[in-house]
């Protein structure tokens, strides 16, 4: 049998090429074309979206030989098949183009001077290219959609924050309507009317304001014209410098293209070529950024003279603060020190503080917010898989054909990750979404299992009992990839399951239709956030769904996998740096002898071998007095962590806190030194998305005046403590990294790229897409089982406070708010809300937008109302962005059993209206 | 189109639909209403407006007028219709008259509509009568008449079971594959216009891969001056039906929706009838197979004709016209392998199964076969729908129509986007695709309109503009830019205020006929052309050139 792959080819302006399957003729030329001045032009065209055919000025001539008959068409959306011949530049095709922009052009006004696009409009461009220097069509009447008589108002949109519309400047490419749908999925956008009249509209014909538009500002990036703009669209210049560094507000890791002049920034936009993002990202990513420069940004170290907080010299902050440290070290030992590393700094950074608490303060108290948020997480999957990181990436959702979604609101916190969710889900990839709240994609699930917060082990235990029982175990891959599955088969077949969903308040044929089909899938792919985590079942919670995941054989290939959606920027980073206190950087733990010896190798120094305390240890440790001192980097305890009160009463025991921060933070407030540290937008390093993506992060400006980047502050502290360091560089301290991380072997600075490395990373450079592809990290992968036990919260309080409150992020806000609202953001969202069911509300006469008590075993707060159908009765729901209402004061103490990462989604309340 | 929303309406299903609902539903008006049913459906407010404000009849300039006059291009040429609105005003004031283009009543003419009810000819007369009862009877008459035996989509059916027997007949006797090959042996081709082969679309359909895949059938004749399909659907509509039975069942897909324009309200409920009837036999209780009709109405929107936007429309979507590739037949409605054909084709489909395709195939010229219906206007002197075969001399059937009833310079055969055909040129055409194709005209729908001794070419030129800019999407700019241009340019030239510029004008309707993204804005420029050829005399007046003055043209 003969085995020859004949070549597909197809002739660009005469010469032959390769065909590659799938192509347009546009996309085969601009493959091609080597100078930019060839290429073929286009107005309504944008890679990223489907083709739309409505400009025709990318037509050219096509035929089927090279002598055949040629016929016009639109390059952008006719497939290349094999033996055409495609002339870009025929006369008649050139002609066409010019008379159709001079077409364009007799609708258009013509004043670009004063154009908030100008020298960055395709129109301009395509005007220039195409040869139009005459407008014909003289005397016309309906000349300029601005002198139209029905244009309304809301044509010319000046109110939001952020975005702009004029629509007199509008070619009704429609790429705005069509990024709105096919990027973000928010369908904001439409048009109104047909033909020469239509144009575009926001909802129902309303202001940005009134619409239900999340300000992602994809439309403003792919407008060709200055007809949807945004705030900072008119500050662009051509001598502006372009930085790419990655966004720091959640795990998504969003590349971003930072325009700067004379070190300010004038904008942010998305690079189109980001692997993670691709052109798009939220509203904090491109329009909340003007914090960086904000009056409030600290300027000098503060230290605590006379019980102020008195602004010094970095100098005398160093040496007040070395003097201090090693006096409580002499004094106490480095056990009665501690550091609290930052999930916002870079890798460096991180790994930085780590070794500064380890080698130099002697202790193994270091931690991270990870210990708040995904700890169990980290925890699950090792016992699970050998791997506390995502399986699997982002990307796989190209390839997955069905999605579990828990415990988590993606849209609201992990926008960019969110929307290419809802983009799957709205063309019809199965959804099931475990969540208390009816989240924006729980509206196009097919099955949302609405669980009682706090019950998700009970649920996930049921879904494996419908498996089970309905014979669907991928009895091939639990046979020969994992172990105690008999032990687990048992106690699952042995459970109640009409207590269970009396336990959860779930249909138990819903949860098993939902089961049924998960394990049907041919590819599922799980997600899951901090619904799943912040319990004191979180770990437990997060076996149990690896158990789903190795019941089902979802594991090592693309599509599947099991992927937590990580927090913060640099969640997953500063736990892999080690700010942990049993592991160390790359998760060896510290209490084995070998991991020991090989730290002490690396570090050519002596490190403390017992495992330091986690965060809430650290508070008790405080309280108790055994803690002295604590070294805080970028992370406001006093508002973020749960039962605030404790919170401070243990900070205030302490002998000396210190403080790392961009803001006087409600922390730093109470702190004897505070440190200017800086924005991502000041540093440079890496931060790893969640997905295990190394990613540069590079500087976009210099340090506000006054302020030292954080990994400078760090080695200037540890050279005044006696460990001589050199300044910080983020390309050295990577370089230190990859030595003492296996994972990072490979990595290095340059070959980092454009859009990064995920980890592992040989040496060499080959990165991983896909984890646990033949054998889990740990072997076999280890079947768990936990029964449900309910909440002592629950136990405890539910009786003198029947409510239970569930706390989130919103799209607007993320976290406490210190950046978010220090920008146009906090005029979308200016305070935090309580959802309330309807129901509850008439009971306790409480009406919309009025104010209400909440209160619980550890305090009160009083905030606003809004009746909601997206919670159930019983159920309340609030955000904690703002340090006015300080949510926390009424969470609990309540950690998960096995991380202690706090409770923070179920909370024993009462209400009653004020 | 968006993927997002086609996948969006498929989970609602046909029977829920945001554009049915904001055609015939009540609760779908206020702007709470419209953002309540956003939210059900899963979609942005901005889609209901969006798709609201397209058709003329949900929130377009002719939303709930008490009156409407049709100013199709038949009625325009007929010169009845100021005569009409006259009369209107005496019952009405003028922001209760609203306009549709064309009701289909192009044999009598002085067509207009009330209380979802047409009428034309000399129901005028009987206005008053009309006000006072709400509705009557219209007296319309119009010829049908074929020259075969036996008719084929002209015949009467008398015995609905007999009817459908022939289903059940050739599917017990023919494998699937066998009866895909009688439909391409007999040569049908797609009487929408296109032409396209039928066989060839049905197993297309049928090879596509797909869980649910439906039959669509166009009854959306927005064409002026043609009435065939409303002709098969109010008189002949099960010829429509079993059609669309028969590619349900050759392409796998159990439900059949027809999309009739809301200009037919006479044949909307015809088809209502006849689908009851339908369901009434029973023919499939005892079938593996099962098959659905569901009737969606229209909203005043020609583009709706064209295939995708048709398409788009009963998903919710803004009609406007799609890219192809992907074709319907592998992505259609709600994204699934769709059939989608015209009325007159599915009519078509009983005689080929029950007459076989042989005797199909030997009607016609061999490319074009079968018999076709054409539509004569009242400008001759026996309008109405006639069934010839295909092939037919043009002059032929004019004198089966007995010729025309008045002076004529030009007949304007296919539709808006057919040629105009000089009086001296019709010896030479026959009724099929090819000659008209050959001799720089197009069948269409072959709907035949007279313009009159009396019309100035300049002005139906101006009413080729003026129809393309009011029905086009508004998506490619070619169609959406250069129909209003061309309509400002005659307006211009008509007022003397400007003369034409020649060259401006060719490069103009070049610029439409090869830019355009479908056949509206690419079609337009043939009738123009053509008029600029043949009655350049008449026309010349009008063009700038260097010796010509505004009084000159003034004549």
């Amino acid at each position: 049998m003969s085995n020859v792959i004949t070549k597909k080819v197809a002739f660009l302006n005469g010469v032959g090429h390769e065909i590659v399957a799938g192509e347009s003729l546009l996309m085969f030329s601009r493959r091609l074309e080597q100078s930019k001045s060839r290429e073929i032009p286009t107005l309504c065209d944008d890679s990223r979206l489907d083709a739309y055919g409505s400009c025709r000025v990318c037509s050219v001539d096509v035929a089927l030989s090279a002598d055949g008959p040629r016929k016009v068409m639109a390059s952008c959306h006719t497939p290349l098949a094999d033996g055409m011949h495609i002339f870009t530049n025929s006369a008649r095709v050139e002609k066409l183009r010019k008379n159709i922009v001079e077409l364009v052009l007799s609708d258009h006004p013509e004043n670009c001077e004063t154009c908030p696009s100008n020298n960055y409009c395709e129109l301009q461009d395509v005007a220039h290219a195409t040869g139009v220097r005459e407008i014909r069509f003289g005397n016309q009447q309906s000349r300029g959609k601005q002198s139209r008589d029905n244009l309304p108002a809301v044509s010319k949109d000046t109110d939001h924050p952020y975005m702009r519309m004029d629509l007199s400047l509008c070619i009704d490419c429609n790429r705005c309507v069509r990024a709105c749908d096919e990027i973000q999925g928010e369908q904001v956008l439409s048009a109104h009317g047909r033909g020469f009249d239509s144009r575009i509209i926001k909802g129902q014909d309303v202001s940005f304001n009134d619409s239900d538009c999340v300000s992602c500002g994809a439309c403003a990036q792919t407008c060709p014209t200055g007809a949807i703009t945004d705030v900072f669209r008119a500050n662009r210049t051509p001598d502006a410098e372009k930085i790419r560094t990655i966004c720091s507000y959640c795990g998504v890791g969003c590349n971003l293209e930072v325009s700067v002049k004379n070190n300010e920034i004038l904008s942010i936009e998305a690079p189109n070529d980001a692997a993670v993002n691709a052109g798009h990202t939220c509203l904090k990513g491109r329009y909340a950024w003007r914090f960086y420069n904000h009056p409030d940004r600290l300027t000098s170290p503060l230290v605590r003279i006379d019980g102020e907080l008195t602004p010094v010299s970095w100098q005398y902050a160093f040496d007040y603060l070395a003097e201090r440290l090693l006096a409580i070290k002499d004094t106490h030992g480095g056990h009665a020190i501690a550091g609290i590393s930052s999930a916002r700094c870079t890798n460096e950074e991180n790994y930085l503080l780590q070794k500064m608490i380890r080698v130099v303060l002697g202790t193994n108290n270091i931690d991270c917010c990870a210990r708040v948020c995904h700890s169990p997480t980290a925890y699950g999957m090792q016992k699970s898989f050998g791997t506390g990181a995502a399986t699997n990436s982002i990307d796989d959702l190209q390839h997955t054909e069905f999605i579990m979604l828990i415990g988590a609101n993606p849209t609201a916190a992990h926008p960019v990750t969110g929307a290419k969710i809802k983009q799957k889900v709205m063309k019809g990839t199965p959804l099931i979404v475990i969540d208390p709240v009816k989240t924006e994609l729980a509206r196009y699930a097919q099955w949302h299992i609405q669980l009682r917060p706090g019950t998700n082990v009970a649920v996930l235990n049921m879904m494996a009992y419908f498996i089970i029982e309905a014979g669907l175990v991928d009895t091939a891959f639990v046979d020969s990839r994992t172990e105690e599955y008999q032990a687990y088969h048992d106690a699952i077949m042995a459970l109640n399951i009409d207590a269970l969903a009396a336990v959860a308040g779930v249909d138990s044929a819903l949860v098993r239709h939902a089961a049924i089909a998960y394990a049907k899938a041919n590819n599922a792919m799980s997600f899951h956030g901090l619904g799943v985590t912040e319990h004191s079942q979180g770990s437990r919670a997060i076996m149990c769904i690896a158990d789903l995941t190795m019941l089902t054989g979802n594991i090592g290939r693309a599509g599947v996998g099991m992927n937590p959606l990580r927090g913060q920027n640099n969640v997953q980073g500063a736990a892999d740096m080690g700010c942990q206190p049993h592991q160390g950087a790359g998760y060896l733990p510290v209490d084995i002898e070998d991991n020991h010896q090989y730290y002490q190798a690396h570090y050519k120094a002596e490190m403390p071998k017992d495992i330091g305390y986690k965060i809430p240890e650290m508070f008790n440790a405080a309280l108790v007095g055994d803690l002295k001192a604590l070294w805080i980097l970028g992370e406001d305890v006093v508002q973020t962590d749960p039962n605030q009160q404790h919170v401070v009463a243990s900070l205030s025991k302490l002998d000396l806190l210190i403080v790392q921060e961009i803001f006087l933070s409600e922390t730093a407030k109470m702190a004897d030194v505070v440190l200017p540290g800086t924005s991502f937008l000041e540093k440079s390093g890496t931060f790893t998305n969640g997905e295990r993506r190394v990613q540069k992060v590079n500087a976009a400006v210099t340090p506000k005046a006054g302020c030292k980047t954080d990994g400078q502050i760090i080695v200037e502290m540890m050279s005044a403590l006696g460990h001589p360091q050199p300044d910080y560089q983020a390309d050295k301290v990577l370089e230190e990294i990859a030595q003492v991380v296996p994972f990072f072997a490979g990595i290095t600075w340059d070959n980092l790229g454009e859009n990064g490395l995920q980890w592992p990373v040989a040496k060499g450079g080959k990165d991983t897409q896909i984890l646990h592809i033949d054998s889990f990290k740990r072997g076999l992968g280890r079947f768990h089982f936990y029964p449900f036990e309910e909440s002592v919260e629950i136990e405890k309080n539910a009786q003198a406070f029947p409510f239970i409150l569930t706390t989130s992020r919103n799209l607007e806000h993320y976290n406490c708010g210190t950046m978010t609202r220090r920008t146009g953001n906090s005029k979308l969202v200016s305070e935090d809300v309580l959802l309330i069911n309807s129901r509850d509300a008439a009971k306790k006469n409480i009406s919309d937008n009025s104010a209400v008590r909440l209160f619980s075993a550890r305090g009160e707060i009083i905030l606003n109302a809004h009746l909601s159908d997206k919670v159930n009765e019983g159920i309340l729901f609030t955000t904690f962005h703002f340090p006015e209402l300080m949510i926390n004061r009424v969470t609990g103490d309540v950690t998960d059993k096995h991380t202690k990462c706090p409770e923070y989604k179920v909370v024993s309340v009462e209400i009653e209206a004020v | 189109m968006s993927k997002n929303l086609s996948a969006l309406a498929k989970r609602q299903g046909i029977d829920n639909t945001l554009f049915q609902t904001l055609v015939v539903g009540e609760d779908a008006k206020s702007k709470e209403q419209r953002k309540a049913l956003a939210k059900q459906l899963l979609i942005g407010e901005a889609i209901v407006h969006g798709t609201a404000s397209f058709y003329d009849f949900i929130d377009g300039d002719n939303a709930n007028k008490k009156a409407y006059v049709c100013n199709g291009s038949s009625c325009l040429c007929a010169e009845t219709q100021s005569q009409v609105t006259a009369k209107l005003l005496e019952h009405f004031s003028a922001d209760d008259i609203g306009h549709v283009t064309c009701l289909g009543r192009c044999a009598e003419n002085s067509a207009f509509q009330i209380n979802k009810e047409n009428y034309s000819g000399q129901d005028i007369a009987r206005l008053a009568e009309i006000i006072d009862l709400g509705v009557i009877d219209s007296a319309e008459r119009y010829h049908v008449e074929s020259n075969l035996t036996p008719a084929i989509l002209t015949a009467q059916i008398n015995d609905l079971e007999q009817y459908y027997q022939v289903f059940t007949d050739v599917i017990g006797q023919f494998s699937d594959d066998a009866l895909l090959q009688q439909l391409t042996d007999s040569g049908l081709r797609g009487r929408g216009g296109a032409g396209f082969p039928t066989g060839f679309k049905w197993r297309s359909c049928r090879d596509a891969k797909g869980e649910e895949k439906y039959i669509v059938c166009n009854a959306d004749e927005g064409d002026a001056g043609a009435f065939s399909d409303r002709y098969l659907l109010e008189q002949r509509p099960h010829s429509v039906l079993f059609g669309m039975l028969m590619a349900g069942y050759l392409a796998g897909a159990e439900t059949g929706v027809l999309y009739i324009r809301d200009e037919y309200p006479q044949a909307i409920r015809a088809t209502e009838k006849a689908i009851v009837e339908f369901e009434a036999l029973g023919l499939l209780e005892d079938l593996a197979f099962q098959f659905n009709f569901k009737i969606i109405r229209g909203a005043g929107a020609y583009i709706c004709g064209e295939e995708t936007a048709l398409l788009r429309s009963i998903e919710g979507q803004r009609p406007l016209v799609s890219v192809r590739p992907p074709f319907p037949t592998q992505s259609g409605l709600f994204g699934c392998p769709t059939v989608l054909n015209n009325v007159e084709t599915f009519a078509a489909i009983h005689f080929i199964f029950s007459a076989g395709a042989a005797q199909y195939f030997a009607l016609g010229n061999g490319k074009s076969t079968g018999s076709k219906l054409v539509s004569l206007d009242g400008s001759f002197n026996k309008p109405g729908i006639y069934e010839v075969e295909m092939g037919l001399p043009l002059t032929t059937l004019f004198d089966m129509a007995g010729g025309f009833a008045k002076p004529l310079k030009a007949l304007h055969i296919g539709g808006p986007l057919g040629g105009v055909v000089p009086i001296s040129a019709l010896e030479n055409l026959t009724l099929d695709f090819e000659s008209f194709a050959e001799n720089g005209f197009l069948l269409g729908h072959a709907s035949v309109i007279g313009l009159p001794e009396s019309l100035a070419m300049i002005d139906y030129i101006e009413h080729l503009f003026e129809f393309t800019a009011a029905e086009s999407c508004g998506k490619c700019y070619p169609c959406k830019l250069g129909s209003v241009r061309g309509q400002e340019m005659i307006q211009a030239a008509i007022s003397g205020k400007q003369l034409l510029n020649r060259e401006l004008l060719d490069d103009l309707l070049e610029t439409m006929q090869l830019g355009s993204l479908c056949a509206l804005g690419g079609g337009v420029p043939l009738p123009i052309e053509n008029i600029l050829q043949y009655f350049s005399d008449e026309i010349r007046p009008y063009i700038q050139n260097t010796n010509t003055t505004l009084e000159q043209a003034d004549v």
